[in-house]
């Protein structure tokens, strides 16, 4: 039996109050651009994933909300013939941590943007885009980091070489290490390896602002990523006049981190020197075909548990008088 | 140690024999005095830039907890532990292959016959997925170091472990049976370190890279 350290926070004054603040704040943030909460029962009796916490009522085997966006996905899509466009939401999931230090009672707070089949979603990626880029002010941090990605930009060139399973796993993979070298070595003698592998350089080659979209051009999938380009440029041209101070936009073709939900636009916040993501979101227009119901789905989510831990152990980071080592 | 100072971890041992030579007179250059010390953190010709000495199976874990920036380590360590990590670089030196060794007269094909295979091994995971492709079953014997003495003392049939020139195999009587895979020494980078601050860590890496493939 494996031995595990599972690790749950009691959050004392200090971090009690930030997580009260933030939550409050970010949730009036939310109300405001007409966002409505909903408040998913914490003890899920769905299909139930692997790293949940799961445990007996009786005869039924249920699990504590593993997460918000499928649990949201499922009371929508029971519940509503129409979708609410705009929902919220805040409180705890739980998972058991991939990492010894990760806790397991993590608290978030969110949304959901839903549209109806064939709309639009070039608005709505923007809106939730403009939204997080006002995130930073609302929690003070001194300064952030937005990266822009897209889930397409790797997901099409592999559906287009036909490859799928193991092997795409093992792509992508390779991909959420930069390390080119290595989709070499996982697509060895396959026929599609060159051009996967100099696609991988392309993707690779930068990390900046708007200019690295220019390394596109240079993969063999070019043409068949123009309308992502299009969509990318679009969203630069419209974020880059209304940038907050303090607040850097940064393109980032190699975002594969949840690739096997996210479909299009991929949006992650980070602190200069935090080692995780703060909120991370994107568009996911699988989800509700997957629950019956022809609905579009894009989101965010603002992992206030990471904050708290940024806060006690880079205080420097924020400007709220109360995160400072004194206030613990 | 302050927020500004950067880390980057090396591996004692082998491969750090062979890299600590390849960056004297680079940015990244080890102070001499320091290195000769039992201190574990080394100053380098950068101000603001230290080197933290660790054993190889540790490594890992000190980027991936951010702890150190940059790291480099072989890809035979990395495999085995699957942390979160970024591999930036494959920096080709340090490279020898992970390799099925038995005593010498004993085939592939007998090992395949035993009904009760036994392999001792520092890599449980690279052998598993080896057994896996080739449809076999064995018991693992799991060792840490001087796995050459197992088939000799009737430990375990064979071993899986890492081959350089073959001396240490040669000097034991033993022989490779079969080729599992390549090891060489990666570049790793922190992901949170990387992703959040690129400018600060890239020129970094690229120094790294250019003194230890290029130079």
């Amino acid at each position: 039996m494996p031995v595990r350290t599972p690790h749950f926070p009691d959050l004392l004054f200090g971090s009690a109050a930030r997580l009260r603040h933030w939550e409050g704040a970010l949730m009036g943030l939310l109300a405001n651009h007409g966002y409505r909460e909903l408040h998913p029962s914490l003890v899920l009796r769905e299909a139930i994933p692997e790293g949940a916490l799961r445990f007996f009522d009786g005869d039924d085997l249920v699990a504590l909300r593993w997460d918000f966006t499928m649990a949201l996905a499922g009371v929508l899509a029971r519940g509503f013939p129409v979708p609410p466009p705009r929902v919220s939401y805040a409180g705890a999931v739980f998972r058991r941590p991939a990492q010894p230090w990760e806790a397991v009672e993590r608290f978030e707070v969110g949304c959901e943007r839903i549209q109806p089949e064939g709309e639009s979603s070039e608005d709505a990626d923007l809106e939730l885009a403009q939204l997080l880029m006002a995130i930073p002010g609302v929690l003070g941090l001194k300064s952030a980091i937005l990266h822009m990605g897209n889930a397409a930009l790797v997901r099409r060139p592999l559906e287009a070489e036909g490859i799928f399973g193991d092997l795409a796993k093992e792509v992508v993979a390779a991909l959420s290490r930069r390390a080119p070298h290595r989709v070499k070595e996982v697509l060895d003698g396959h026929p599609s390896a060159a051009r996967l592998v100099a696609h991988a350089e392309a993707l690779l080659s930068e990390l900046n602002g708007p200019g690295t979209l220019g390394a596109l051009a240079t993969s063999p999938y070019a043409e068949l990523l123009h309308e992502e380009r299009r969509h990318m440029e679009l969203t630069l041209r419209s974020l880059l006049p209304i940038l907050p101070p303090n607040l850097e936009l940064r393109v980032d073709l190699a975002d594969v981190a949840g690739l096997d939900f996210y479909t299009g636009p991929t949006l992650r916040l980070w602190a200069p020197g935090a080692q995780q993501e703060l909120a991370a979101g994107g568009r996911y227009d699988s989800l509700f075909p997957g629950l019956g119901r022809p609905w579009q789905a894009a989101g965010f989510c603002v992992r206030l548990s990471r904050l708290l831990d940024l806060a006690e152990t880079r205080p420097d980071l924020f400007e709220l008088p109360g995160v400072s080592p004194s206030h613990r | 140690m302050t927020h500004s100072t950067l880390l980057i971890a090396f591996p004692k041992g082998r491969l750090g024999d062979e890299l600590v030579p390849k960056l004297a007179g680079t940015p990244l250059a080890l102070d001499a005095e320091a290195l000769k010390s039992r201190v574990l953190q080394i100053p380098t010709a950068t101000p603001g830039v230290a080197v933290l000495l660790l054993k190889g199976a540790d490594l890992p874990r000190y980027v991936a907890a951010g702890v150190a920036s940059l790291g480099i380590v072989g890809s035979d360590t990395l495999d085995e532990m699957d942390m979160d990590l970024l591999e930036l670089a494959d920096l080709g030196f340090g490279a020898c292959r992970l390799s099925l060794c038995a005593k010498a007269g004993v085939t592939l094909e007998a090992l395949r016959a035993k009904p009760h295979l036994r392999l001792a091994t520092k890599f449980p995971k690279a052998t598993e997925a080896w057994l896996s492709r080739e449809d076999l079953t064995a018991e693992l014997v799991p060792l840490s170091s001087s796995a050459e003495l197992a088939p000799l003392l009737g430990l375990a049939d064979a071993i899986v472990d890492l081959v350089q020139t073959g001396g240490t195999l040669k000097a034991h009587g033993l022989v490779e049976t079969a080729v599992l895979g390549r090891s060489s020494a990666r570049l790793v980078a922190a992901r949170g370190a990387y992703l959040s601050e690129p400018g600060r860590l890239r020129p970094l890496a690229e120094t790294l890279i250019k003194a230890l493939v290029q130079g």
